[in-house]
């Protein structure tokens, strides 16, 4: 079990002594605390091969880092969340994530001799060079290039967005992002 | 048994349908009112939620809304359902639909910017010669403007410009930040005019607050909602509308109403895809088509969305004064004003909203990492950046029409729709882009990113044309009353029936072109022409 789901089970069912239970109430709106699916379990991968899951890995750690106490990718999983969102994504886009992960690594393995996920920070940071043109409206054309220009934006999003960024937020008094009104099904 | 006690059946409950209700309900007039879509209860189908639980963590559903770049997860459920609602376009030329199928339509959602057109764009045809005019001046839309900005409560500043009309609005008398002080400053060295934005107030705007509920407090007005129409009938000896077809969105059961007169107000393509659809001996291409031009001119406001981005140097790192940055204002149409030949390389004009006070895309920096990190923190709240809306030209070729075989969850023939910007639109972005980075500049401002690449047409969700007002019958559908000239007892009242459309963002003229048109209808009625 996680770390974080246990400290909030913890907190969310105190130990039922028999001397502390409470009588059962007829009252129908009862207040229950839950944790959401994403927080009990650990997410089942579907979508990358272990090697372009290993390559994005790599990669989400490189463009968000943690840094000074704020959550990055890797506390924010965000590569694992990212393999259920390609899953579900249309064509093109999990072709142009699992052409360029493979081909990233290939690089690396030309390059280096070894998988991208096991270049030292300088040799795969080298490899992102794509990223270092000026913004244009138009995604660039080749492929490798328009791919770290989307995974950057997807990354930086999935951790942002994360619970890891929202809870580091909380605790260190900065104001909380992401909270909005929400819409159910108007049926 | 229902008691069919109605005087007029509306369609539609958005910004025209609401403001027929409300001035014909008031008036005495038994209204019935059609609505698609479901009632919304703002208690019960809205709670604050935290991104990081929702299922795609603020990404939204892959593709489930492929043409509404507005949709997040968070309002997912309030923009009509593509596929239970599809339609076509050119694979060339996609075409980006923006619905609401809810009581009180998109008005749940408007932006609420508000801005009168003028004699630039209802004579503009005696101003350069481009399209037609509008059968009316501004003089006669006027009256009506005043009665809506109170009624919408929109705030601004009047400045007296012929090409922005001054309006009954609440004094906007805020002070400017630091560096709006020296974006105006630049703009006006440069010779641009400049103003605050133009909006409607208060916590929510909609038809369903501001008009729906004096218009049923006068027992006037019966709502339905889940009723799709999917056809208006005629009767075969006057031509006249007699009847409505409409569908229950839940059941599919097929429903009839009489209509002695019908108000449509479905929106500006839903309009016009179901005059299309009702068919008869007496209009064999679409109701009151006898001038062959419905469905044609579809014309809408071009966006190029953060055309200019920058950043205002001494609020980097969170520096510089308190009120050095935040403002937003806005920039008319500033050229071509002179009449005859053009002063630039196209017809017409763009407009500006600009801001100040907003944090760049982490996408504008060619960076990574820790580095990209620490210039985040460093551009947090420094930004600037402008947005353009250019008038785009209405033409024949650029049209809905019926799909051959596609049809809606109900059975309804779709629409296909086509529109492209032509070198006229793509001229002015350009011009809008650099004149931008000019007055950013100027401003001492660094820019980060200029481009002047427009969003597909409908994007911009001001969508016009299709079922215009004209002087002359045979090129348009209505009159200047949004009566339509081939039957008398059928009134358009939403963007349809714009000829032309500026770059003044049209539901404030909806409304006014509703007030004026149902005023017109009661003294109709009153003089038994009706
Ligand atoms: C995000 C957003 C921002 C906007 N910002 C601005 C802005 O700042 N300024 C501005 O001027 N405009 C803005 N608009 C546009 C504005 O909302 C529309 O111009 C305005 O609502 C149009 O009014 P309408 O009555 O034509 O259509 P709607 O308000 O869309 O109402 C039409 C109604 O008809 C119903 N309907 C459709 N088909 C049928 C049918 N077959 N049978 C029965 N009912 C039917 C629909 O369900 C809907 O409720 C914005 C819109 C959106 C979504």
């Amino acid at each position: 079990m996680k770390r974080r789901h246990l400290l909030q089970t913890l907190a969310a069912t105190p130990a039922l002594l028999p001397a502390q239970q409470t009588n059962p109430s007829p009252d129908e709106n009862v207040v229950l605390t839950v944790v959401s699916p994403e927080s009990a379990g650990l997410p089942v991968r579907r979508f990358f091969t272990p090697e372009q899951f290993a390559t994005l890995q790599t990669l989400a750690d490189l463009i968000a880092p943690s840094l000074d106490g704020r959550p990055g990718a890797k506390d924010a999983e965000a590569a694992a969340f990212l393999d259920f969102l390609l899953a579900k994504s249309p064509r093109d886009r999990q072709v142009l994530y699992q052409r360029s992960l493979d081909t990233l690594n290939r690089t690396a393995r030309t390059k280096h001799q070894k998988a991208f996920s096991e270049l030292g920070p300088t040799e795969a940071n080298a490899l992102l060079a794509p990223l270092k043109v000026k913004w244009t409206y138009a995604a660039p054309t080749e492929p490798v290039a328009a791919f770290l220009r989307a995974a950057k934006a997807d990354i930086i999003r999935a951790t942002t967005n994360s619970r890891a960024v929202a809870e580091a937020n909380i605790a260190g008094r900065r104001r909380a992002t992401g909270l909005n009104p929400y819409w159910q099904v108007i049926e | 048994m229902p008691t069919f006690n109605h005087d007029v059946v509306i369609i539609g409950s958005g910004a025209s349908g609401g403001m027929a209700a409300y001035i014909l309900a008031q008036a005495g007039v038994k209204c019935l009112m059609l609505e698609a879509g479901p009632m919304v209860d703002f208690t019960r189908h809205r709670s604050m939620k935290a991104v990081y639980d929702l299922p795609f963590r603020g990404f939204g559903e892959p593709g489930r809304f492929p043409h509404i770049t507005q949709a997040s997860e968070f309002d997912a459920n309030l923009w009509t359902d593509e596929k239970k609602n599809p339609y076509s376009h050119p694979e060339s030329d996609p075409y980006y639909w923006v619905r609401i199928r809810l009581l009180g339509g998109k008005t749940l959602r408007w932006g609420r910017a508000s801005w009168r057109l003028s004699d630039y764009e209802f004579k503009g045809k005696d101003h350069d010669g481009w399209g037609e005019n509008w059968p009316l001046t501004l003089a006669d839309l006027a009256p009506f403007y005043d009665r809506v900005e109170p009624l919408f409560r929109v705030s601004g500043r009047n400045e007296g410009w012929p090409q922005l009309p001054d309006g009954k609005l609440l004094a906007d008398d805020s002070t400017e930040s630091l560096s709006m002080e020296r974006f105006l400053a630049s703009a006006k060295k440069l010779g641009v005019p400049t103003t605050k934005p133009r909006r409607a107030t208060g916590t929510l705007a909609s038809s369903v607050n501001l008009l729906l509920p004096a218009a049923q407090a006068t027992g006037n007005l019966t709502i339905v909602p889940n009723a799709i129409v999917r056809e208006i009938g005629v009767d075969p000896k006057t031509g006249l509308v007699n009847a409505v077809h409409y569908i229950d969105r839940r059941s599919k059961r097929e429903y009839t109403v009489p209509a002695k007169t019908l108000l449509l107000g479905a929106s500006t393509l839903e309009s016009t895809r179901l005059l299309l659809n009702s068919r008869s001996r007496q209009y064999p291409t679409g109701l009151a088509n006898s001038s062959g031009v419905l469905g044609h001119y579809l014309f809408d406001q071009f966006y190029v969305k953060n055309t200019v981005t920058a950043i205002v140097p001494e609020a980097r790192g969170g520096k510089g004064p308190r009120n050095l940055m935040g403002g937003a204002g806005y920039v008319p149409r500033f050229t071509n004003l002179k009449p005859g030949k053009p002063e630039k390389n196209y017809l017409r004009g763009w407009a500006w909203d600009f801001g100040s006070g907003g944090t760049p895309s982490p996408e504008l920096f060619p960076q990574w990492g820790d580095e990209l990190a620490r210039t985040m923190a460093d551009v947090q709240g420094a930004g600037f950046s402008m947005t353009t809306m250019g008038e785009s030209l209405p033409r024949f070729e650029h049209k809905l029409t019926i799909h051959p075989t596609l049809r809606d969850e109900w059975g309804i023939p779709a629409p296909h729709i086509e529109q492209r910007y032509t070198d006229n639109e793509h001229n002015m972005a350009k011009d809008a882009m650099e004149t931008g980075v000019a007055l950013c500049e100027g401003a001492g401002f660094e820019v980060l990113a200029a481009h002047s690449q427009m969003v597909p047409p409908g994007e911009s969700i001001h969508e016009l044309g299709t079922c215009r007002m004209g002087a002359d019958a045979t090129k348009s559908v209505l009159n200047s009353f949004n009566q339509a000239h081939d039957v008398k007892n059928l009134f358009v009242l939403d963007g349809s029936a714009f000829p032309s459309g500026g770059v003044q963002n049209p539901t404030l003229t909806i409304l006014a072109l509703t007030v004026r048109a149902t005023e017109y209808l009661l003294a109709q009625k009153k003089q038994g022409k009706l």
